[in-house]
């Protein structure tokens, strides 16, 4: 069976992001891109089905500018055996990236794709959900834990209050949460090995796809900074503060 | 000329420096302020890790089993090694791997089997001897310790001091004069601790509180003429290129613990109001900020300029020098402004900074004095003949 892996390059969640002064965006200057640390999560449980005799071949994908090979040799180095760069210049969002994907799947016929539940930079938590609905697969998004049967996925997804249990039909859509695995570290002989590994480049013209955005972004602006706390003395001024000022309870 | 890490490089970096924040930080929480090593369990499990990422024994040579790995990489990983607390003088608590003693890769096979890959694996420890308190800087004229043969021993008789971990070593290089004056009548020997007439007389406590230099006396300590390292009288001419090499970490450890000082800096002057504005809005904590990205910058190029010599073969003597001056006092100064923005709370032991600011002025005199280093410099532009 084929697994198909989502990567995204975004801003590594190290990073204080500054937010650009005319307010279009943040600031992308210099500063240090990762794989999208839920998307990590996800080429780690596709590793782990390899390394477990379920899945034979893993492929990443990364829709994005060339430096998303930086990102798809990451993946490789992890254990992914080959990598799909679909380049574009274009700002990607959740649809034109379902697409992509979604013609990749018709290409490569994948039995289950693996995708963070989000990415960290724009929070959507759409790409998967699209790409399911567009391609009439199944879906089970927030996964904490994947059991393959036969023909079927069985996954425990976290949800408000609790875990769901459902059983999908593949080819199917999974989307990760962060306690699906813990993703291990890349060692030296398989950083080396990347180097070798084959990534294929296309455009999303070159799949049938466009990828121009459909959502325009206004303005960008930083969270409102917090205030100072303070130290109460007593419960009776918590809850006067809590009734009467911040007006919580 | 290629000044950008390549990919792989980069990864190796990212790499080391996810595993100093998630899995040796963490700890360190919980560890004395000065401590050096961890608890043996936490040691057991990250060094199993490191194996697993194939970095385990990052110094063997690759024909022994070691990771194959570059001086520049090597480098660039022990910028990252050292970006915790006690990262300057125990580099991630040892789990990449024990530091095998330059010297010890010049010795004859059977030396190397008992004592070089037994420390690189971490098994045993070793010490380096030859500071005498006759003076350190210039050890081929001051050594006084002497060696006499007797049949196939021999009997070695005098005394060491600053010698770090000699009290917890298995074994150690002596330096002692077995001929005349100068460089020409030193010889190096390897010495078991548990030789009879070893005697370490006192620590030597010192500003770097977790570690103990010692202070040695050796009386009538037979020592077996198989456990001369290199020739006998040669005890200068072994090794000269790694220890120059050996300045190389020396000088990427002060590195990144300048790094992690100057990081520390520019988030809590971020944070930190004073008189209604955050820190960082003034003009004098900006400029200190400034010039600790300056000092980084060039310890940085300098420190990466002497290995990619070393890695092409080139001479890099001077190259050597000049990094070990350069990121050994750099990195004083960005933790000494990163402790001044920090202000009170620089100097408590709830930070590292007041550990790696005692730490890093040992660093001026260690491996070579930032003085002699300016010798080797001058000898190098002048001419060989300066003394
Ligand atoms: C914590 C610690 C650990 C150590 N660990 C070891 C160890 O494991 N093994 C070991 O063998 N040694 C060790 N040393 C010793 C260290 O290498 C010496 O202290 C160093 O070489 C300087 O020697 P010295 O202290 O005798 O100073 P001296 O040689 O007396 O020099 C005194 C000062 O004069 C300067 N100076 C010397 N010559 C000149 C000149 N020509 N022109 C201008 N200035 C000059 C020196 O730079 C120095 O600042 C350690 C020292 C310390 C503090």
């Amino acid at each position: 069976m084929k697994v198909l892996v989502a990567a995204k390059r975004v801003v590594d969640y190290n990073v204080n992001v500054r937010v650009l002064s005319d307010e279009s965006g943040v600031d992308l200057n210099n500063v240090k891109m990762s794989v999208n640390p839920f998307d990590e999560i996800a080429i780690e449980e596709a590793v782990r089905l390899k390394e477990a005799g379920q899945a034979e071949e893993v492929i990443v994908v990364s829709v994005g500018t060339s430096a998303c090979q930086e990102q798809i040799r990451t993946a490789l180095a992890l254990g992914a055996d080959r990598g799909i760069l679909v380049e574009t210049d274009e700002e990607v969002q959740p649809l034109g990236i379902a697409k992509v994907l979604k013609a990749i799947m018709d290409k490569e016929q994948p039995e289950i794709v693996i995708a963070g539940k989000q990415a960290i930079d724009g929070d959507n938590s759409q790409t998967g959900q699209m790409l399911a609905a567009l391609g009439g697969y199944g879906q089970a998004t927030f996964a904490s834990e994947v059991e393959l049967g036969d023909g079927t996925a069985t996954v425990t997804r976290e949800i408000d209050g609790g875990l769901e249990t459902i059983t999908v039909k593949l080819p199917a859509v999974i989307t990760t949460d962060l306690r699906l695995n813990e993703p291990r570290y890349a060692s030296l002989p398989n950083i080396m090995k990347a180097k070798k590994k084959p990534i294929d480049t296309y455009t999303p013209a070159d799949l049938g796809v466009d990828v121009t955005p459909s959502i325009k972004t206004l303005k960008v602006s930083p969270p409102a900074e917090r205030q100072a706390g303070i130290v109460v003395e007593t419960v009776e001024e918590l809850v006067d503060k809590l009734k009467n000022e911040a007006k919580v309870i | 000329m290629e000044l950008s890490l390549s990919n792989e490089q980069q990864m190796i970096v990212d790499m080391v420096r996810r595993f100093v924040r998630e899995e040796i930080v963490p700890l360190e929480m919980h560890l004395d302020p000065d401590a050096d090593q961890l608890e043996s369990d936490d040691r057991e499990r990250l060094v199993g890790k490191v194996k697993e990422m194939g970095l385990y024994g990052l110094d063997i040579p690759v024909e022994y089993g070691g990771p194959d790995i570059d001086v520049v990489t090597r480098t660039l990983m022990a910028i990252e090694m050292s970006q915790h607390r006690a990262g300057l003088y125990a580099p991630c608590y040892g789990v990449f791997g024990g530091a095998g003693l330059a010297q010890l890769f010049e010795a004859s096979d059977a030396q190397k089997e008992k004592y070089l890959y037994p420390t690189l694996r971490g098994e045993k420890r070793g010490f380096f001897g030859l500071t005498e308190p006759s003076g350190g800087s210039d050890p081929a004229r001051a050594i006084q310790t002497r060696a006499i043969q007797d049949g196939d021993d021999w009997v070695i008789n005098g005394g060491k001091i600053f010698i770090s971990g000699a009290d917890k070593a298995d074994f150690g290089l002596v330096f002692a004069r077995t001929g005349g004056e100068g460089r020409g009548g030193v010889t190096c020997f390897i010495v078991d601790t548990d030789t009879p007439g070893f005697h370490v007389r006192r620590i030597v406590h010192t500003l770097r509180s977790a570690h103990y230099a010692t202070e040695l006396q050796f009386e009538d300590m037979h020592v077996p003429a198989i456990n001369i390292l290199g020739q006998l009288n040669k005890g200068f001419a072994i090794a000269n290129d790694r220890l120059s090499r050996q300045r190389i970490p020396y000088s990427a450890g002060c590195i990144g613990v300048a790094v992690k000082a100057h990081e520390m800096a520019l988030e809590y002057s971020k944070q930190r109001e004073t008189f209604g504005a955050p820190l960082s809005n003034r003009q004098a904590i900006q400029w200190m900020l400034v010039d600790n990205e300056i000092d980084i910058k060039q310890a940085t190029w300098l420190t990466l300029e002497a290995a990619d010599r070393a890695r092409r073969g080139d001479s890099f003597r001077k190259e050597a020098a000049m990094c070990k001056i350069v990121a050994t006092e750099s990195a004083g100064r960005v933790v000494d402004r990163a402790m001044q923005i920090h202000g009170g709370y620089g100097v408590t032991k709830d930070f590292p900074l007041e550990r790696w600011y005692r730490e890093l002025r040992i660093r001026r005199i260690g491996e070579g004095p930032n003085e002699v280093q300016r010798h080797i410099i001058a000898r190098d532009i002048i001419g060989a003949g300066l003394r």
